[in-house]
């Protein structure tokens, strides 16, 4: 899997592409870890754009619960967006998206962002 | 009705072997895309939980997958050599805590049994055997 990370003011972009298998679940976190201790400063939220995000496992949601729990012991807003159908319905299903917020589109959970600051 | 099989050890590097069977067999029976994604989620699951829990020191249990296609459902079998174990038997997580209180584990199992229509296990002949069955409408 490859991953997209673009910076918008003080909100960190982070585009997985591929599958989130037990294979690429720990190189995801680490690198979801890497972001939240940030290069220089830390961001004030991080989005997962779901995009190009084909599959994820029990493994993958593994990875995202404990990302979501690094987030929130730094302070930093954590949020999903753009997910694929087949990756929505893992997080229905076992209940994550009532624990890690999932917006329709970028616009949106960028919005919500920024919002939170207000 | 099609049906296939194959086998491999109980080692991670194995799953993209599957994976690979799985996608081969889904073509050949016209499977649409968003099913056998619903399989390989079944597959890795089921396939990592033996990997895990299946080896013993010195043995590496062998996994045989079995797919059929029936005219309006898909049945996988996974079948090991390895200890007694029930994935069933696992008591399902609680997918209402919250973001503090979410156990790490154990949801593989449970997702598997939401996505299937059906899903059984049985110990046959030293072997544990998990069968899931998803029917092809809508």
């Amino acid at each position: 899997m490859n991953l997209r990370i673009e910076e918008i003011g003080d909100v960190s972009c982070v585009a997985p592409v591929g599958r989130l298998d037990f294979d690429a679940a720990p190189g995801f976190q680490e690198a979801l870890e890497r972001v939240f201790s940030g290069a220089g400063k830390t961001p004030a939220a991080v989005i997962i754009d779901g995009t190009g995000l084909e599959y994820v496992s029990s493994a993958g949601l593994r990875a995202f619960l404990l990302a979501a729990r690094s987030a929130q012991r730094a302070g930093i807003s954590f949020a999903l967006c753009a997910l694929q159908p087949a990756v929505r319905e893992v997080f229905e299903l076992s209940g994550f998206s009532r624990i890690i917020p999932v917006h329709a589109d970028r616009a949106s959970a960028l919005a919500q962002a920024q919002q939170g600051r207000a | 009705m099609t049906a296939r099989s194959t086998a491999v050890p109980a080692d991670a590097a194995q799953l993209t072997v599957l994976t690979g069977f799985l996608r081969e067999f889904g073509s050949a029976v016209a499977l649409d895309a968003a099913h056998v994604q619903t399989f390989e989620l079944a597959l890795e699951e089921i396939f990592m939980n033996i990997v895990m829990h299946g080896s013993q020191p010195g043995s590496t249990p062998l996994v045989e997958v079995s797919l059929q296609r029936a005219a309006e459902s898909v049945t996988m079998t996974v079948e090991d050599n390895g200890p007694e174990f029930d994935p069933l038997s696992l008591p399902p997580p609680d997918v209402t805590a919250g973001l503090a209180d979410r156990p790490v584990g154990g949801l593989g199992v449970f997702l598997v049994r939401k996505m299937m229509d059906t899903v059984s296990y049985a110990r046959i002949s030293g072997r544990n055997q998990l069968r899931m069955s998803k029917r092809l409408d809508g």
